[in-house]
């Protein structure tokens, strides 16, 4: 029992840090309608600036906090390569941002190298009605906690959040009140990079995380990101969260070997029962 | 007339290639012909079918696997060629039944899966060798004569890219091939107009698939190997790389899409290998090189590189240049 | 207020507007007349600044608000929240003066606007419009799809603040006899071009003006 506690807080953990790179893929196709492929990257950068950070004896926090700016400037950058050009469809957008997921994959190996790196987290870990579990894990889970509530308060309370609803609502009605929806797509960009980029900085101390960490990340988030049709951060933080605690519970119980299968088999699955389930609809409504 | 001569010299050098060209020359002739049949499937996807699939390594690995298999078994070289095909092909119409349900961003995420489940499934299963895959795959023949040159293999990699092109040529200029072309643009209204989206969808589908598993085949009875490490995602994206530079929906533009990446890497190649460079200078440079030509020919030269050349071309012959918004 | 010469605006290859000229002077109220597809919502998104012209000129002098056709709200968005982000431009955060106009809003504020009927949805369209604290008025549409009632509502409240606060206003409408009853002139427009202009007391006598949007005109 307390093995199955620890599995389930364990993929619990797992599911928060897929849930914030699938938020920032909600956020961004929301306001653009762009998928945005190099959304693992994000991560990435955050999670590798980090390691180099510590390293080089910057204390916690600054190196925190530096990190998830680098990558939100990544974000930013990519927001500008996939949708600075006006006239670009959201599927040349998209292959844009996968050119761009590349492209850091050379300048990552250039300054970090190919091998994978981690940095220290929270270290020790506390005793939850009987089983262990590390600090780390707790901290991912209150973190995650803390963004979706920020981030609910920023979409529900703040003018500039309500902006972006507006632009994801009806792009054009923004565009007569004098909302530059191209501006905001490029803020959606940038927030985008800092959800992943505290995704990567609280994953780090967990696996360590190399260059091509990305396209794990980036289908484990878009797995979740689909349970919410792209658009609802409830369900697709919901969806993270099953995800998490699957792969976790099938790896404690000894499918370890196929998590990644059933993860994307179900990704599979969903998209397509929904896609049935919008044909159907369709031909009703005609 | 001058289409004709040019088709003729283009042969001409093609088949004369392989008798010049040393082995190791050689090895990257046979590897763009190989990657030029795998794009022409792509860009016929992409440009008539509208859909942008991730995973199209995954069907050349499909028909590596399967000519690797069956040459291990004891089964005729051959055979194991055609197996693969039509394995690939068959595998294709199977998933695709379902997969092809779904468009755009979720088609191409679903494609991606597809080959992660693959290769992670080749990774683990027995019969397929695991991480270490397949290896003494026997040399190619036919009855008592066996391959024993690379110019041996690039005759056929070549005269495989030539059954493919006409193949794709057919399939273009058939009465279901110029309604093809509407789906890419519009799949409403292609089916308003009657045309059956669904099956046509799913053949092209299937077809992309059978030359990426020609190709995979041919491959694994020149290297002698095949491991889930030789198909990783990002030659999938390679394939699209080129298939967007030669103009999406075009014969010709995949395969020059095909050879001036190949071309063009391959000369970074022998660059980052020069005395001096770092260890990582091979794989940073090719990276870079995928991503900078993709990102640029998809925000500046949406219709690809021939498609763009051919009508500059033709503009200057004929009329003074028109602006296009 | 509004001043538009030799305006020609394409989509592609086809041409929407032909050389459009027109002018509405400071608080002056102006109609646009013509049927479906003669190019009014062209001329109203290019005054707006969402299209470029092809060529011409558009002067608009201060602050210009568009009503667009068909409200486009935002359907998952508050009344309230709707009013606001109509002060994206102005800087205007408070809706009060909008409530004090047109009270029914204040009840529904906390309502998604997409769940509104027409007449309150076209409400929120004019509030939002206001919000902008605009010089100038484009309204496309104002009448299509509601109950006549609601229109004179709506109508009014538009001629007041024309006569209290001198607001320009161009009326983009089908139904001439509310656009005659409201304003002093009007255009026609019809297959992009300018084909009548004038008074509108003269307009309603011009014979082939009456016929088109009048004679037929069932609201």
């Amino acid at each position: 029992m307390s093995a199955f506690l620890t599995y389930l807080l364990n993929g619990l953990a797992v599911g928060c840090a897929i849930a914030l790179i699938a938020s920032g893929l909600v956020v961004i196709h929301r306001v653009t309608g762009v998928v945005n492929f190099a959304q693992g990257t994000f991560a990435v950068v955050a999670g590798l600036c980090m390691s180099s950070l510590l390293g080089l004896g910057l204390p916690h926090g600054a190196s925190e906090v530096a990190a998830v700016l680098a990558a939100t400037v990544a974000g930013l950058l990519t927001g500008l390569a996939a949708i600075g050009k006006p006239g670009v469809t959201p599927l040349s957008s998209l292959i844009v941002t996968l050119g761009v997921g590349v492209l850091a994959y050379a300048v990552e190996i250039v300054l970090w190298g190919d091998q994978p790196r981690s940095a220290p987290g929270l270290a020790g870990s506390v005793t939850v009605a009987g089983a262990r579990i590390q600090t780390q894990y707790l901290l991912v889970i209150a973190v995650t906690a803390l963004t979706f509530v920020a981030l609910a308060l920023f979409f529900g309370r703040t003018y500039l959040g309500k902006a972006l609803t507006a632009c994801a609502s009806n792009p054009y009605a923004a565009r007569v009140v004098g909302i530059d929806v191209r501006r905001m797509g490029l803020l959606a960009f940038a927030l985008g990079g800092l959800l992943g980029g505290i995704a990567g900085v609280l994953v780090t101390p967990m696996r360590p995380i190399s260059f091509d960490t990305d396209v794990t990340l980036i289908v484990n988030a878009f797995a979740a990101a689909v349970f919410g049709a792209l658009t609802r951060p409830v369900v697709t933080l919901a969806g993270a969260l099953v995800l998490g605690v699957a792969e976790t519970m099938a790896a404690g119980y000894g499918y370890g070997s196929h998590q990644l299968e059933i993860a994307l088999g179900l990704m599979i699955v969903v998209m397509i029962v929904q896609a049935s389930r919008r044909t159907a609809i369709s031909q009703e409504s005609t | 007339m001058i289409k004709l001569v040019a088709g003729a010299l283009v042969a001409a050098v093609t088949l004369a290639l392989p008798a010049v060209l040393d082995d190791s020359a050689l090895a990257v002739y046979i590897l763009l012909g190989l990657a030029a049949m795998v794009t022409v499937g792509v860009s016929l996807l992409m440009g008539y079918a509208g859909q942008v699939s991730l995973g199209q390594g995954a069907f050349y690995a499909v028909g590596a696997y399967t000519a690797a298999l069956l040459a291990l078994n004891g089964v005729p070289p051959i055979a194991g060629l055609v197996a693969a095909p039509v394995v690939a092909a068959v595998f294709a119409l199977v998933i695709g039944v379902p997969l092809l349900r779904l468009r755009g961003h979720h088609l191409a995420f679903a494609t991606l899966a597809m080959q992660l489940i693959l290769l992670s499934l080749a990774g683990q299963l027995e019969f397929t060798g695991g991480d270490i895959g397949l290896q003494g795959i026997p040399q190619f023949g036919v009855g008592s004569f066996e391959f024993g040159s690379a110019a041996a293999y690039a005759y056929m990699t070549w005269a495989g890219l030539a059954l493919v092109m006409l193949v794709t040529h057919n399939v273009i200029t058939s009465r279901p091939g110029r309604a093809l072309r509407a789906l890419a643009t519009s799949e409403t209204a292609a089916a308003s107009s009657g045309i059956p989206v669904g099956p046509y969808k799913l053949v092209v589908f299937a077809l992309s698939a059978a030359f990426a598993g020609l190709a995979g085949g041919i491959y694994c009875f020149y290297t002698g190997y095949v491991a889930p490490g030789s198909f990783p995602v990002l030659i999938s994206i390679q394939y699209i790389v080129m298939a967007v530079v030669g103009g999406l929906g075009t014969i010709w533009g995949a395969v020059v899409g095909a050879g001036a990446i190949t071309l063009l890497v391959q000369g970074l190649d022998q660059l980052a290998s020069l005395p001096g460079m770092p260890s990582y200078a091979p794989s940073v440079l090719s990276y870079a090189v995928y991503a900078l030509v993709l990102i640029v020919v998809v925000l500046f030269l949406p219709h690809g590189l021939v498609p763009a050349i051919a009508g500059r071309l033709s503009r200057q012959r004929n009329d003074p240049p028109v602006e296009t918004r | 207020m509004i001043d538009v010469r030799a305006l020609v605006v394409s989509y592609g290859a086809a041409t929407a507007l032909e050389h459009v000229t027109l002018s509405v002077g400071k608080g002056e109220m102006v109609a646009l007349l013509g049927p479906n597809g003669a190019g009014k919502s062209t001329l109203a998104n290019t005054l707006a600044g969402l299209l470029k012209p092809a060529s011409g000129t558009v002067e608009v002098g201060g602050r210009l608000a568009l009503i667009p056709e068909g409200r486009q709200l935002f359907p998952d968005l508050s009344v309230e929240d709707n009013l606001m982000l109509g002060g994206w431009r102005s800087g205007e955060r408070d809706p009060s003066f909008v409530y004090e106009l047109l009270p029914r809003l204040a009840e529904i504020r906390r309502r998604r606007a997409g769940v509104l009927s027409g007449g309150e949805q076209q409400m929120v369209a004019f509030g939002r419009a206001l919000m902008s604290r605009p010089s100038v008025l484009v309204v496309d549409e104002l009448s299509l799809g509601l109950a006549p009632n609601v229109v004179t509502d709506l109508a009014e409240h538009l001629a007041a603040l024309n006569r209290s606060q001198g607001l320009t206003v161009l009326l983009i409408e089908q139904n001439a006899r509310l656009a005659f009853d409201l304003c002093g002139r009007a255009y026609v427009l019809e297959s992009s071009r300018i084909v009548a202009e004038g008074d509108c007391a003269e307009l309603a006598e011009d014979p082939k003006v009456a016929g088109a949007y009048l004679g037929g005109a069932i609201t």
